[in-house]
């Protein structure tokens, strides 16, 4: 599998759309483009092979299913991962011929997305290290009493920040990142230690990004026993999301419950009947 | 401020329009100086264009947005709505400056983006992942199409829904988000993101170890990964994560760090054979 100069370029075009900061809006751009799942998708409609995509995308996806950015800092940025991460992954799991829906390709898909992935934390450094020009130009806007510009501001001139640090690494770290990638074949055989340092470290991998999750929900240690009956639910009873969900709904209900009847004091006039549901569904 | 006509209500258009340049805009122009702060002015425009028909009126009310802003993109869209309403109490004569604006916000993006990261980054987004990487089983883009409908849908309407409720409520409408009620709803949900979480990582991730211990007549009595599985299976999984979290959360190493510190156990194990992916071209 090889990459043309103009696959590249649309795979840069989607990486403007999709970083933290973003021309495609945070829950369009940032929340869907830019996940891997979504990715994978997307580039394997570029490259011509939707499957092959979908696992790298699927495999990365596990990697980093906590991308929280609390204050705005980030351990790893979604436009490198999916756009510079996922077509480099295809290449390699296409020339070293191994099954798109087995293990080993998915492992191998998670070392080559968390290699590319430190990358994305520098563009996106970047690209909001240029923004404070336009927002100069913002103040001297606002300075001077021309609001209309500020439109301009928001929404034109990052459009520079990212032809610069998005589209153009973006599209040259995968025109000549795929021509290394097949060339590493050779080099590295797969039995050898480096390759199966590489694949055993891609299946700990996702154990990270579970891990970055726990942090921001664990508190203290009882917290931890909703996580171990979760874990538990599909690793012992093998049960499948959607029915562990279903299940961890009643232990919210029975939870509100008591937090409620601890506070025996009044409280504001809403509802008490499901409100778990309805708050999840409304945002 | 002496008149009460028309140009100084909000219709549902300005409001729209202002919700979508914070929906499609919000860290657009973002920098580490000034985070969302263009982001919000550019989405206060239209409210103020629309309540001070002077110029220099606008001028002086954009002041008050020029504070520094940074929260929840997706919860903080009520804040947005909630000063948009303020804006408009002002404009018609109300006892409020550009101060009073000013400390509502910096008193809400604090816990917004806390209970707002959480709740849609912690819980949310991982329930629709983890639906939807079983259905992407097998390479199907099923998964990845119903990602984008369901959380799309979910994100604008919610949105929209928290934008005209901030609107209608004023500073009141946070009280359900972080009054009593909203502690006991975000226990409650820390519960089924914790349970969810278990599961994504049971159903997806699988350590394993390839030692075996064999007899001088070659034959196995020892298969740790079986006996392991006998005692609670997928122990090592969990045993690699809570390590992983120990070494975060306890030890204060960064996550690019702690995959680091992954590579050298995995040499480690590759090197005495207690990992083998078992792989050949």
């Amino acid at each position: 599998m090889t990459i043309s100069w103009i696959q590249a370029a649309i795979l840069g075009l989607f990486a403007c759309l999709c970083s933290n900061s973003c021309m495609a809006g945070q829950a369009v751009g940032n929340y869907t483009i830019g996940r891997p799942l979504v990715g994978g998708l997307i580039c394997g409609l570029i490259l011509g092979n939707i499957q092959l995509g979908i696992a790298c995308g699927v495999a990365m996806q596990l990697v980093y299913i906590a991308l929280v950015t609390p204050g705005g800092t980030v351990s790893a940025d979604v436009r490198a991962i999916s756009y510079i991460g996922i077509p480099l992954a295809m290449v390699a799991i296409s020339s070293q011929g191994l099954n798109p829906l087995g293990g080993s390709a998915a492992n191998l898909a998670k070392s080559v997305g968390t290699l590319v992935g430190t990358v994305g934390t520098v563009l996106y450094y970047a690209v909001a290290t240029m923004n404070l020009v336009w927002q100069s130009f913002g103040w001297k806007d606002v300075h001077n009493g021309k609001l209309d510009k500020l439109t301009a501001v928001n929404f034109g001139w990052p459009w520079i920040s990212h032809a610069i640090f998005s589209f153009l690494p973006t599209m040259l770290f995968t025109y000549y990142g795929a021509t290394a990638v097949t060339a590493l074949r050779n080099a590295l055989p797969m039995d050898g230690v480096a390759m199966m340092t590489l694949f055993t470290v891609g299946g700990m991998l996702p154990c990270v990004g579970i891990a970055i999750l726990l942090r921001q929900i664990i508190g203290k240690a009882v917290d931890f026993i909703p996580f171990l009956v979760g874990f538990t639910l599909a690793a012992s009873l093998h049960l499948n999301l959607v029915s562990v969900t279903v299940i961890s709904l009643l232990f919210a209900v029975i939870m509100y419950e008591v937090e409620m009847a601890k506070e025996s004091g009044p409280h504001d006039g809403l509802t008490s009947e499901g409100p778990t549901d309805d708050n999840e569904e409304d945002i | 401020m002496e008149n009460t006509n028309n140009s100084n209500q909000l219709d549902h258009k300005t409001l729209t329009k202002s919700f979508h340049r914070w929906f499609w805009g919000a860290l657009t122009c973002f920098s580490q100086e000034h985070m969302q702060t263009f982001g919000y002015m550019a989405s206060m425009l239209p409210i103020l264009k629309k309540l001070y028909p002077k110029h220099e009126d606008q001028v002086k009310a954009i002041k008050a947005y020029t504070a520094f802003f940074n929260t929840n993109p997706m919860l903080g869209t009520v804040i947005v709505g909630i000063t948009a309403s303020m804006e408009q109490a002002r404009a018609n004569g109300k006892e409020i400056d550009g101060e009073t604006i000013n400390d509502m916000r910096a008193g809400l993006m604090g816990p917004i983006a806390g209970i707002g990261d959480s709740l849609i980054d912690g819980t949310l987004i991982p329930i629709l992942l983890g639906i939807s990487l079983g259905m992407s089983s097998g390479g199907s883009p099923l998964g990845a199409i119903f990602y984008i409908v369901a959380w799309v849908l979910i994100a604008y309407f919610g949105q929209r829904f928290l934008y005209f409720r901030g609107y209608r409520f004023g500073d009141q409408a946070v009280s359900f988000l972080v009054g009593k009620q909203g502690a006991a709803i975000r226990r409650a949900i820390g519960v089924v993101g914790s349970m969810v979480v278990g599961g994504v990582l049971a159903s997806w991730v699988n350590v394993t170890t390839s030692l075996k211990l064999r007899g001088t007549d070659g034959k196995v009595f020892l298969n740790l990964q079986n006996k392991l599985d006998s005692i609670y299976p997928g122990i090592l999984t969990v045993i690699v994560t809570l390590f992983c979290w120990w070494l975060m959360t306890k030890k204060h190493v960064s996550a690019i760090w702690t995959m680091l510190i992954l590579v050298v156990i995995s040499l480690i194990g590759v090197l005495i054979g207690v990992f083998n992916p078992g792989l050949s071209y």
